[in-house]
C-alpha cells in the first residue's frame, strides 16, 4: 500500500541520476585519456599553444618598442624593483631588532652592574659603621685595660702594706713576749 | 464497464511549502552578493610584496606556543576561516591559542621567478622569526594544510628557529602514489609530457589552468555540485555552507612558475623529498632532520591527497613524539566544517605549554 504521507521530491530522483551520469562520463574520459597517445598527444597540443603565445608575445614586444609604450616585462622590472627595496628595508629593520635586543642586553647587564654596585656601597657603609663601633670598642677595651693597669698597681701597693702589717705584726709579737721573761728573773 | 482511475495517484503529493523555500532559496543565490568570508578579528603583523602575515589574537590566552599556519600555494586561505562557528582560526582562538596565518598572497607576473626556495627562505622563514618575535614565545607550532603541509615540513627540515610541534594534514610528502590517471604520471615523469615551455610563455600558471588541472585530475566532468544545491535548496544552512565552498572552490590563486616547475620536477618527477636530496637554498632538506613533535593527519574519504602520500613521513623524521591519525572526511572537509580546530586542539594541548 502506498504511503499517501510521503512527499514527492522530483531533484532527490534527478540528484541520484546526475550522479550516476557524471560517473559514468568521468569513468570513460579517464579510459579515452589514460594512454600515451593522449599525453603525447596533450604535450604537442600544449607546445603549439606556447609557441603561438610566445610569437605573439615577441610581437607586441617589438610592436610596443616601436611605439614606446611600456610592457609587461617593464613594469615586471619596476615591480622588481619595489621588491628589491622592500627586501633592503626588511633587512635594514632585522638589524634594528638586532640593535635593539644588543642595547635591551646591555642595559640589562648595566642595570645588574648598578645592583651589584649598590649592594657593594650598602656593603661598604655596613663595614664602615663596624669599623667606627670596633674603633670605640678598641678605646673602650684600653680604657679598661687602663684601668686594670692602675688596678693591678694598687693591688701591689695594697701587697706591700700587707707586708709592712704582718712585719709590724710580727714585732709587736715580739714586743709583746720580752717584758714577761725580765720581770721573772729579777724577782727571783 | 468503464474503470475508474483515482486521479489523485497521478498527481505527486508535493510538499509546497518546501518547494517554496527551495526556489527562495536558488532566487537568493542567483541574485544576492557572495557570502562574506574570513570574520575573525585580526591584526597585520608584517607584509612583503604580496604575502601578509596576520594574527589571530585568542580570546584569552591559555598557551604559551602559538599556532602558526602554512597554507597551499594552490588555493587561498580563507578556508580555515570560512564561516562563523565554523571556522577553524575562530575555533582555535576560542579555545585559547595565538593564531598566526601566512596568507601567501596571489603572485603576478613579477612574481615568475619565485621557487620554493624563496618562498621557504624569504617569506616563511621570516613570517615565523616575526611570529615569534610578535607573540613574545620561544617557541612555535608549525601547522600545514595540503601543500602548505610539504612546504612546512621542508622549512622544518632546514629551519634554524625553534619549532616545538610539526602538525600536517592532507600532506602530499611521497609522490610515487598519484590519484589522476596513471599514463599522466608516467609522461610527467619520463618527459612525454613537458611543461617548462608553458610555464616560460605563461610566467605564472594562470588560476583557470590551476583549477583545470585539479579538476583534470578528479572528475573532469563536474555538475553534481549543483544538483546536490538543488535537491537541498530547501535547506537554509546547507545552502550558506554551499555558497561559501563554491566560492573557494571557484576562487584559485595563481601559482608561481619557477615554485611550480620545482613541484613539478624535483617533488614529483624526482620525489626528492622523500629521497632526501631536495636541496633548499644551500642546505638539504632531508625530513631525517626534523626532531619536533609531530602529528599527521589524513582523510579517509580524501581523493586528491592519498595516505599513502602522507604516512612515509612517519618513517622519515627523528621525531621521538609522533602520531598519525585518520579522520572520517574529504580533502577540504577537515577546514570547511572547523573540525581540524578540535584535532589540533586535543593534540597540541599538552605540547603548548600552558599557561597557569
Amino acid at each position: 500500500m502506498p504511503d499517501n504521507n510521503k512527499t514527492y521530491d522530483p531533484f532527490e530522483a534527478f540528484h541520484k541520476y546526475s550522479l550516476l551520469w557524471e560517473k559514468q562520463i568521468n569513468d570513460f574520459i579517464y579510459l579515452w585519456t589514460n594512454n600515451n597517445e593522449f599525453v603525447k598527444m596533450a604535450n604537442v597540443g600544449t607546445e603549439i599553444h606556447s609557441r603561438y603565445l610566445e610569437t605573439m608575445k615577441k610581437n607586441q614586444e617589438a610592436l610596443a618598442g616601436v611605439l614606446n609604450l611600456p610592457t609587461k616585462s617593464d613594469v615586471t622590472n619596476v615591480a622588481n624593483l619595489t621588491i628589491q627595496a622592500e627586501e633592503k628595508i626588511e633587512a635594514l629593520e632585522e638589524q634594528v631588532w638586532d640593535l635593539q635586543d644588543s642595547v635591551k642586553a646591555q642595559a640589562k647587564e648595566i642595570e645588574s652592574v648598578v645592583e651589584v654596585s649598590k649592594e657593594i656601597i650598602k656593603l661598604t657603609k655596613q663595614l664602615k659603621t663596624e669599623l667606627v663601633k670596633t674603633k670605640k670598642e678598641l678605646t673602650d677595651s684600653r680604657n679598661v685595660y687602663e684601668e686594670l693597669q692602675e688596678m693591678k698597681f694598687e693591688i701591689m701597693k695594697l701587697a706591700g702594706v700587707k707586708e709592712e702589717l704582718e712585719s709590724l705584726r710580727s714585732l709587736m709579737e715580739k714586743d709583746m713576749k720580752a717584758p714577761e721573761l725580765s720581770g721573772a728573773g729579777s724577782s727571783k | 464497464m468503464a474503470v475508474e482511475i483515482p486521479k489523485k495517484n497521478l498527481i505527486p503529493n508535493f510538499d509546497y511549502q518546501k518547494e517554496a523555500s527551495r526556489w527562495r532559496n536558488v532566487f537568493k543565490i542567483l541574485t544576492e552578493p557572495e557570502p562574506k568570508m574570513g570574520h575573525t578579528p585580526r591584526v597585520e603583523v608584517w607584509r612583503k610584496n604580496k604575502s601578509v602575515l596576520w594574527h589571530y589574537p585568542a580570546k584569552q590566552r591559555k598557551y604559551e606556543i602559538p599556532l602558526f599556519f602554512v597554507y597551499s600555494l594552490f588555493n587561498k586561505p580563507y578556508i580555515l576561516d570560512v564561516a562563523p562557528k565554523a571556522s577553524v582560526i575562530e575555533g582555535l582562538t576560542n579555545m585559547g591559542y595565538e593564531v598566526y596565518l601566512l596568507d601567501w598572497g596571489s603572485p603576478g607576473y613579477e612574481d615568475k621567478n619565485i621557487g620554493l626556495d624563496t618562498y621557504i627562505e624569504k617569506y616563511l622563514r621570516t613570517a615565523v622569526k616575526r611570529a615569534i618575535r610578535h607573540s613574545g614565545a620561544k617557541e612555535i607550532t608549525l601547522v600545514g594544510y595540503c601543500l602548505g603541509g610539504t612546504i612546512a615540513s621542508i622549512y622544518a627540515s632546514i629551519a634554524e628557529e625553534p619549532i616545538k610541534n610539526l602538525i600536517v594534514a592532507t600532506v602530499p610528502i611521497d609522490f610515487t602514489a598519484f590519484t589522476g590517471p596513471d599514463k599522466w604520471a608516467e609522461g610527467l615523469r619520463n618527459g612525454d609530457f613537458n611543461i617548462d615551455h608553458f610555464i616560460d610563455v605563461y610566467g605564472n600558471i594562470p588560476p583557470q589552468y590551476v583549477e583545470g588541472m585539479f579538476r583534470a585530475i578528479g572528475a573532469p566532468i563536474y555538475f553534481t555540485n549543483y544538483t546536490m544545491l538543488l535537491n537541498r535548496a530547501h535547506d537554509s544552512k546547507y545552502v550558506d555552507k554551499w555558497r561559501r565552498m563554491n566560492k573557494w572552490t571557484l576562487d584559485q590563486a595563481p601559482f608561481a612558475g619557477e615554485a611550480y616547475r620545482q613541484l613539478a620536477a624535483d617533488l614529483f618527477k624526482e620525489n626528492k623529498l622523500a629521497k632526501g636530496e631536495l636541496v633548499i637554498g644551500n642546505k638539504r632538506a632531508d625530513l631525517r632532520n626534523i626532531k619536533a613533535n609531530l602529528y599527521v593527519i589524513s582523510g579517509s574519504r580524501d581523493n586528491l591527497i592519498l595516505e599513502e602520500q602522507s604516512k612515509p613521513i612517519m618513517d622519515l623524521v627523528s621525531s621521538e613524539d609522533k602520531t598519525y591519525i585518520v579522520v572520517e572526511t574529504g580533502h577540504v572537509g577537515l577546514a570547511l566544517s572547523g573540525l581540524f580546530a578540535k584535532i589540533v586542539d586535543q593534540w597540541a594541548q599538552s605540547r603548548s605549554n600552558q599557561i597557569s
